[in-house]
């Protein structure tokens, strides 16, 4: 076996659009290795978000095989579909997506709540893991009472807690200044350097491309090198 | 063999966990849309709350009029002409008195007439019950004397009267203090108080308005009323003899006496009997009322998950994303439509116990909490819970997790 992460081979994709018939995905070949720190670049309209939906197991492939962690994807079966997502992707996304009645420890644990962790478990853990992304002063204030920038490290911090396989980012300084953009980009960074952790940013700006190790584009449902 | 499928099945022990999550989860988000969540409550409260009044206020009522008849005695029957017979039969005093020395059955027999006048003391007015009565009324009908004395045989003929309760309180309130042995106008002739009676129980097979009632001699009222007539036998029968006897019995006495004489018997146990009856067609009304308002009610709540599940998609798409499965989220929202009826059913259980509490307190009945109410109370509203919670908790757990997420 060898130490691929994902593996996706194959994948197409397409809709039904009143009459006509879109193909999104036109066959896309992907593989990223443990520990990688990859960048998917595509304009709009390229496919690219069908592709995270599809790396984050939110979206069943008309063909094609994919694999996480060794483990080939069955699209059958609900229960073991959220389970594999619950345990092998974490997702940040460009609007953070916190629970807005949470606090940001609460938000930390949400994924742990499927796991059948005991509540005082997945506090401890929380705490830890706000400290890794330097939140932890924030641990009791609502998504409301935070700043862009830290609502997006807590949301790093949840998509970290549950030690998933990949950590799939879709534009994740978009809704950033570009100063703030730069610091998530830092944390980023750091957890991949410091901690092997295998991160796949999906965005549509070369330059943050630059900053990983490895880009990729996606242009008109197929993949290339960049 | 499908690879990785084995590894990712949730061990279901943990659930205990989650579903102690989604409790408070269901609590956190019910509190936080707290107007929208009373509102849906009413509806259940009123439902719930109604039930629960219903079935404890007819359970009051019933053990009350029991009550009543245990006090007075189930040996006690009534004999009333039957209006359906040819012939025009009038009840004779003189015949009637020897029902006792002739039937098998019957120990004592009390004929009355009785007619409802207004009794004035200057201004003041009061309804007053006068009733020409035997001295074996006060005996069948248990009725205690306060001051002075009964009526008795010796009285007949004589302008003697036996006051009610209420009735002395009313002269005394008017200035005829003290009643006793004051004279009171009836019918353009004054009658002499001999005797004041203690608060009678109301109901059953005893006559109506004792406590408002002049109670004087049966000769003197059969010479006095305008429609002097008979109508009402009351009798003490002998201890468990079959009402059927006791009918047989005395339809023979008054055909012996008259032919064609047609009575009508009512015996206190048939009458027990047929209040039960009514008092379950009653409950029965009530409860199909109270059902009604928890339809409704149930609706309000479908409503506000509907609503809830629609504000929340975004929500549910990022639980999805996290891994929740559609179980976890049909859950969710499932326990936070039974925690809003239980808590409309906790409320309205409080208020129906109130409502029958409040009912029994001014009617002065003895208060019955009827504990299989509560528990009626409790299953109904997690009932309607479950099911007016299952159509939008599946309606969320259906959605596209892409879809939700994107709302």
């Amino acid at each position: 076996m060898n130490d691929l992460m994902l593996d996706i081979a194959d994948i197409r994709k397409s809709y039904r659009v009143g009459p006509t018939e879109v193909n999104v995905l036109k066959g896309i070949n992907l593989s990223v290795e443990r520990g990688e720190f990859l960048a998917v670049i595509g304009p709009s309209g390229s496919g690219k978000s069908t592709l995270m939906h599809m790396l984050g197991l939110l979206e069943k492939p008309d063909t094609g095989t994919y694999h996480i962690d060794g483990a080939r994807v069955v699209y059958d079966d609900d229960r073991v579909l959220s389970t594999m997502r619950n345990r092998k992707i974490g997702f940040v996304f460009q609007q953070y997506h916190l629970l807005p009645k949470l606090t940001a420890l609460e938000n930390v644990g949400v994924p742990l709540t499927y796991r059948g962790i005991r509540v005082g478990e997945i506090k401890k853990m929380g705490m830890e893991f706000l400290t890794k992304v330097d939140i932890q002063s924030r641990a009791n204030h609502r998504p409301n009472e935070m700043s862009g920038g830290q609502q997006q490290r807590v949301a790093i911090a949840r998509a970290l807690i549950g030690s998933p396989a990949i950590i799939l980012a879709d534009e994740p300084t978009g809704a950033l200044d570009k100063k703030t953009g730069e610091e998530i980009m830092e944390l980023f960074q750091r957890l991949h350097r410091d901690e092997g952790i295998t991160i796949v940013i999906i965005t549509h700006n070369p330059e943050l491309a630059e900053q990983c190790g490895r880009a990729v584009k996606i242009i008109d449902g197929m993949i290339y090198s960049a | 063999m499908r690879p990785g499928r084995k590894n990712y099945r949730r061990d279901d022990l943990f659930s205990m966990n989650l579903l102690k999550i989604n409790f408070h989860e269901a609590f956190r988000s019910l509190w936080s849309s707290r107007q929208r969540s009373l509102l849906a409550l009413i509806g259940i409260v009123i439902g719930i709350g109604s039930v629960i009044a219903m079935v404890s206020i007819g359970s009051i009522v019933q053990q009350e009029s029991i009550r009543q008849f245990k006090d007075m005695g189930v040996d006690i029957i009534s004999i009333r002409k039957s209006y359906g017979g040819e012939t025009r039969y009038e009840f004779r005093t003189d015949v009637v008195m020897k029902i006792p020395a002739e039937s098998r059955y019957i120990q004592e027999v009390a004929p009355y007439v009785n007619s409802g006048t207004e009794y004035y003391s200057g201004r003041a007015k009061t309804n007053m019950e006068q009733m020409g009565v035997t001295a074996s009324f006060f005996s069948i009908n248990k009725l205690q004397i306060r001051e002075g004395r009964l009526l008795s045989e010796l009285d007949q003929n004589r302008y003697y009267c036996v006051i009610g309760k209420e009735l002395a309180d009313f002269l005394r309130q008017n200035g005829t203090s003290p009643p006793l042995g004051s004279r009171i106008m009836a019918n353009d002739r004054a009658f002499t108080v001999v005797g004041i009676l203690d608060q009678s129980a109301e109901g059953g097979l005893r006559p109506y308005g004792i406590n408002k009632g002049m109670l004087i001699p049966l000769s003197t009222a059969v010479r006095t009323f305008q429609n002097a007539e008979i109508n009402t036998i009351m009798a003490r029968v002998g201890a468990d003899v079959p009402a059927e006897r006791i009918k047989a019995d005395v339809q023979d006495f008054f055909q012996k006496k008259s032919r064609g004489a047609q009575v009508e018997i009512t015996s206190a146990e048939e009458l027990i009997e047929r209040m039960k009856k009514q008092m379950q067609m009653f409950s029965l009304l009530l409860g199909a009322i109270g059902s009604i308002a928890l339809i409704v009610g149930g609706i309000g709540v479908m409503n506000v998950m509907l609503i809830s599940v629609t504000e929340r998609k975004s929500e549910i798409g990022l639980r999805r994303a996290l891994g929740a499965q559609q179980g976890d989220i049909q859950s969710q929202f499932l326990i936070e439509s039974i925690i809003l009826c239980l808590a409309g059913g906790i409320i309205g259980i409080v208020l129906g116990i109130g409502i029958s509490y409040l009912f029994a307190y001014f009617s002065k009945w003895q208060f019955v909490m009827s504990f299989s109410s509560v528990i009626l109370g409790f299953g109904v509203s997690t009932v309607v819970g479950i099911f007016c919670g299952f159509y939008p908790a599946r309606t969320a757990s259906r959605l596209d997790p892409i879809k939700a997420l994107r709302s």
